[in-house]
């Protein structure tokens, strides 16, 4: 029964989520004049399919949750969001968990401690300040 | 007795793989560990130290190393951006950190555009020569259990081979390039200027330089961008896609004229540019100027790719609306 459901309502679902993206994947290509963007001739230069913008266009909503999810002051994230070039907003929808974030803290283990130590003295790391 | 049959091969094997990780940790450390080497034209060009030293310093608090490097940057550029504005504009709480592309994000909010550049000491100590303090992303620990960190580059000094960073709580901190470059190309050695628009970094390709300006147009509009076009122009007077790009900008701003100028020398210097025809011909037409649109059109619906159409389009426009 479940199946049955699922199989007619994943089409129409589909298809609700594309149509509802085309408009926005058109909005942005209407300058005042009619002119051609800088930046969408770009975008054709760079031979980026219509997936890929689409892609990268619902990037910016997936983003924002995550901001949320991460603590952001929702008031802020909005304009953070809007900050971010295409690409970057793509990647960060895509592998936010994985980017290096500045400032993390290291996990206070002797063995990490002693090897760092090591590594430090050897001139390959910087943890900690005593060793110049 | 099958056990024993059965781990004799293994046991053989061992001497030897325990011989090829030590030669390999061996290479690996050796590797890391031998001070970069600079080009020799970057040895020629550049003065043997230098120090920016009006670059103001913000100390870090907590894990804030990113807030407070761009608080440098920033008003070095003359941008008066405190610490305390950055912090719920590109700290991320659950990560305890700041992620680049919101670092990136952060300087365009604020009317500077970053320039990534490339990750070599040459370009480094170029643009610090050039006056440009530069973020570099470092992971002070191993890869296995990062410390990830933005500092500031303002100095460096050729002969006893140390660079100068606005680091953590401490100004001016002296790294030596062998250190520093084992920490920064953990992190692909990213790095990045904050220039005002009109500014280029003293390095890169145009190609880079044009798309970090496009991107900060996309968020600050073409009038703040203008100047950022007038320059990348003036640097790269041959490149097509730069001229373009000021047109469109003076259009936005409402300069036609220039606009027209700026789109004629793009099909200058390169005919091929089918969008720069494009532009060219809708511009003319929307001034009234029914045969120059026409020429310029035609020009671009004669090459083939993605504004063929679109010319043709417009080009049928022109005769039933002139007809």
């Amino acid at each position: 029964m479940m199946k049955k459901i699922c199989r007619y309502l994943s089409p129409l679902l589909i298809a609700a989520l594309v149509l509802g993206s085309l408009p926005v994947a058109a909005a942005p290509a209407s300058p005042g004049s009619g002119l051609v963007t800088t930046q969408d001739a770009l975008n054709v230069e760079r031979t980026q399919g219509d997936r890929e913008r689409i892609h990268e266009i619902l990037a910016r909503d997936d983003v924002q949750e995550q901001l949320v999810a991460q603590g952001v002051d929702p008031a802020e994230v909005e304009a953070r969001v809007a900050a971010l070039s295409d690409a970057e907003a793509a990647q960060m929808a895509d592998q936010l968990e994985q980017l290096p974030a500045g400032a993390s803290v290291v996990g206070a283990l002797f063995a990490v401690f002693v090897i760092l130590l090591v590594t430090d003295i050897l001139g390959l790391t910087n943890v900690f300040p005593f060793t110049r | 007795m099958m056990h024993c049959r059965d781990r004799q091969p293994l046991a053989r094997n061992a001497r030897p793989a325990g011989v090829l990780a030590l030669v390999l940790l061996t290479l690996v450390l050796a590797g890391c560990a031998s001070t970069p080497q600079l080009a020799e034209s970057t040895e020629h060009e550049l003065p043997r130290r230098a120090l920016l030293e009006d670059i103001p310093f913000h100390g870090q608090r907590d894990y804030q190393c990113g807030p407070a490097s761009l608080a440098m940057v920033l008003n070095a550029s003359g941008v008066p951006a405190k610490v305390d504005t950055l912090i719920p504009q590109v700290f991320l709480p659950g990560r305890e950190g700041s992620v680049q592309p919101e670092m990136l994000g952060t300087v365009r909010r604020h009317g500077r555009i970053p320039f990534r550049i490339r990750g070599s000491l040459d370009a480094l100590l170029t643009e610090i020569d050039a006056g440009h303090p530069v973020v570099v992303m470092q992971n002070l620990s191993l890869p296995a259990w990062p410390v990830w960190h933005y500092a500031v580059a303002i100095g460096f000094d050729l002969d006893e081979e140390t660079l100068i960073l606005h680091s953590g709580m401490e100004p001016e901190r002296v790294e030596s390039f062998k250190r520093f470059d084992a920490t920064w190309a953990r992190s692909d050695r990213w790095a990045f200027v904050a220039l005002p628009p009109g500014e280029m970094p003293a390095t890169g390709d145009s190609k880079a330089a044009l798309d970090a300006i496009a991107d900060f147009e996309r968020v600050q509009g073409a009038k703040a961008a203008l100047p950022a076009w007038d320059a990348f122009v003036a640097r790269h007077p041959t490149h097509a896609m730069g001229h373009f790009a000021l047109g469109n900008a003076r259009h936005a701003s409402g300069d036609s004229q220039g606009a027209i100028e700026a789109f004629e020398n793009a099909v200058r210097a390169d005919p091929e540019l089918a969008v720069a025809w494009l532009n060219l011909g809708l511009l003319h037409r929307e001034l009234g100027e029914g045969d120059k649109a026409h020429e310029a059109l035609q020009r671009a619906a004669a090459i083939a790719g993605s504004w063929q159409e679109q010319a043709r389009q417009a080009l049928d426009d022109l005769k039933t609306g002139g007809e």
